[in-house]
């Protein structure tokens, strides 16, 4: 494969016309997210061949709603058309909702929500700008499930944020300590987290986060996000470090 | 060798087996483990054959008068075969009635099973009375009745043909085509246009494969003559909004999801490998290949051998088969049976 090698520079996450004149991407950059995509571990597994049936769009409940549709992700892939991978991964690849109605029906036994899925992974790996978007109005939450493991607080419900809810929402207006005492489970009477929040759970949360390579990912995606959860994490970490110390001492007074 | 040669399965394989081994003057017993003769084509009730155009009433029936009006082939009908032992040239079998029969060879025409299209439930059969399968058509048709919807007898203005029901589906484990059924869609689609004319008749389909000559006789023909609708789509799943049936699907060429109302829905179903497969294969001591059909030795010189020499199939019974090809393949094995079978071997007795 021959790549013009004229504008080198990468203007990653710029949303313009993959194959036009002004390409945000050279060939040989298109090319590299295509590698990264096509050498996932899954991929394999999840992409058999495609006889272009249509079930996977007739039976996704996206492509009802928006300008998506897994038959053409896996058309794209298969045919290795780089430019409109690239493109499909601006905006299209966010509008599945991980259902795998797709993978359940697919005649060949391919998996499109999986292949979205390594997209996804690999938009994130080169910090492409519509992956910060999509993610950008979940810091409160992502703030949450990486520092506790729950993903919504009863302290995070407020009119506020939850305009959707309409009238409704006057329903949680009440004092929020006594609603939560409500709850017959103790483990249940809390405001910042949706249940007690163990300190040993949370510090194997945050091995995990590292070890799975999630932690990285937020640093591409958010950095700020990422300095305010790491410093919550080393915190944390004191906190447990100190506890187990005490527990240490008392030993020793036995 | 004078003793008969044993045909197991009166369908369309079995009797051309018959009919040939009876043109030569050799006697043969045939099995059969229904109450008649002719095979699927006959108890299933088919209608206008593939390329023909004859009833199968005609003629498939037409075979089995010919070989039960033979005085050389003896019938043994609603029968099996329980146990079969010996050597080429002297086998011995012992069917269900307790009779024990001497015979030189077997033929083993023991044919398919219908795609039961239960196992596909999110395409409605089963569930919605008007949704049929291509048997049920047939013998709509082949009954006189016409096309009808079961659930209250009225006549569709509108049908769905849905291809590859239990074929081509690596969800349901049967990758393989099933060779007759859009040919066969074709020519359903085109008899309902016949009878029905104001009748408007989709055929929904991943690939075409009306090979050979059925391309100009069946699909071209369907949409120029008959003006049958062909869609590029595997629908998703098949509801009802009360009164008709909903095929939700995409139309892939025009890349829009689509809900088309129809009045009835119709399975083009596929041949699965005959359920009594690996009893067959226990009883004669033949392999199965992967897929669950009776494993074929050559595919190029040899007729019909199986792993067991002196065991010979044709017809269904190896794989998905047109009636016309069964036929063929049935009086090839009765060739091979009668010792003309290329000088090929079959693996047990090239180890004997």
């Amino acid at each position: 494969m021959t790549s013009s090698p004229q504008s080198g520079q990468r203007a990653v996450g710029k949303l313009a016309d993959p194959i036009g004149a002004d390409a945000p991407l050279d060939r040989e950059a298109l090319e590299e997210i295509f590698d990264d995509i096509r050498t996932h571990p899954r991929y394999d597994s999840e992409l058999n061949g495609c006889l272009n049936c249509g079930i996977c769009t007739a039976t996704c409940p996206s492509a009802h709603y928006y300008d998506y549709s897994p038959r053409e992700i896996v058309q794209l892939l298969w045919t290795e058309n780089v430019e409109g991978i690239y493109d499909a991964m601006q905006e299209k690849i966010w509008a599945c909702a991980q259902c795998y109605t797709c993978a359940a029906r697919c005649p060949f036994g391919n998996s499109p929500g999986g292949l979205v899925m390594v997209m996804r992974e690999v938009a994130i790996k080169h910090g492409m700008e519509s992956a910060k978007e999509v993610l950008r109005p979940f810091s409160r939450v992502m703030l949450k499930v990486m520092t506790t493991g729950n993903q919504l607080a009863p302290n995070m419900i407020t009119p506020e944020h939850f305009p959707d809810w309409g009238p409704n929402i006057s329903k949680v207006e009440a004092p929020l300590n006594i609603l939560r005492k409500a709850i017959p489970m103790p483990t249940l009477h809390t405001q910042e987290t949706a249940w007690a929040v163990n300190l040993k759970t949370s510090i194997e949360l945050y091995t995990i986060w590292e070890e799975s390579g999630v932690l990285d990912q937020l640093e591409t995606m958010d950095e700020n996000l990422f300095d305010v959860i790491v410093d919550i994490m080393d915190e944390k970490r004191e906190d447990y470090a100190d506890w187990l110390e005490e527990q240490d001492d008392d030993d020793d007074d036995d | 060798m004078t003793d008969p040669i044993l045909i197991v399965g009166g369908g369309p394989a079995g009797l051309g087996a018959a009919q040939a081994l009876s043109a030569i003057g050799r006697k043969s017993i045939l099995v059969e483990k229904e109450a008649e003769l002719g095979g699927a084509p006959i108890i299933s009730g088919y209608a206008k054959l593939v390329p023909s155009g004859e009833w199968a009433k005609d003629a498939i029936g037409g075979m089995v008068q010919r070989v039960a009006g033979s005085d050389l082939v003896d019938v043994r009908l609603g029968a099996r075969v329980t146990e079969f032992a010996g050597t080429p040239g002297s086998f011995n079998a012992t069917l269900s009635s307790g009779e024990q029969c001497q015979v030189s060879s077997a033929i083993l025409a023991t044919g398919f099973t219908h795609f039961d299209s239960i196992n596909k439930p999110e395409w409605g059969f089963g569930t919605h009375p008007d949704v049929v399968t291509t048997v049920q058509v047939e013998q709509m048709m082949s009954s006189g009745k016409g096309v009808y919807c079961p659930s209250d007898g009225r006549v569709p203005d509108r049908v769905a043909i849905l291809l590859c029901v239990g074929s081509r589906d690596r969800q349901i484990g049967r990758e393989w085509c099933s060779k007759i059924c859009c040919t066969v869609s074709a020519n359903i689609a085109m008899e309902i246009r016949e009878l029905l004319p104001d009748c408007s008749v989709y055929i929904y389909y991943m690939d075409i494969r009306t090979y050979g000559q059925y391309e100009t006789e069946y699909y071209w023909r369907s949409q120029e003559e008959f003006r049958v609708k062909y869609i590029k789509s595997r629908v998703a799943e098949v509801t009802s909004d009360g009164n008709r049936l909903l095929i939700k699907g995409e139309d892939t060429l025009v890349k829009r999801p689509i809900a088309i109302p129809f009045d009835l829905v119709v399975h083009a179903i596929g041949m699965d490998p005959n359920l009594e497969n690996a009893t067959i294969a226990e009883t004669f001591g033949v392999d199965l290949q992967k897929e669950g059909n009776i494993a074929q030795q050559f595919s190029y010189g040899g007729i019909g051998l199986t792993s067991r020499a002196g065991v010979y199939v044709a017809g269904a019974a190896v794989g998905p088969e047109t009636i016309d090809d069964s036929i063929a393949q049935g009086q090839a094995a009765a060739m091979a049976a009668l010792g003309m079978d290329g000088g090929m071997v079959a693996p047990s007795a090239a180890a004997e």
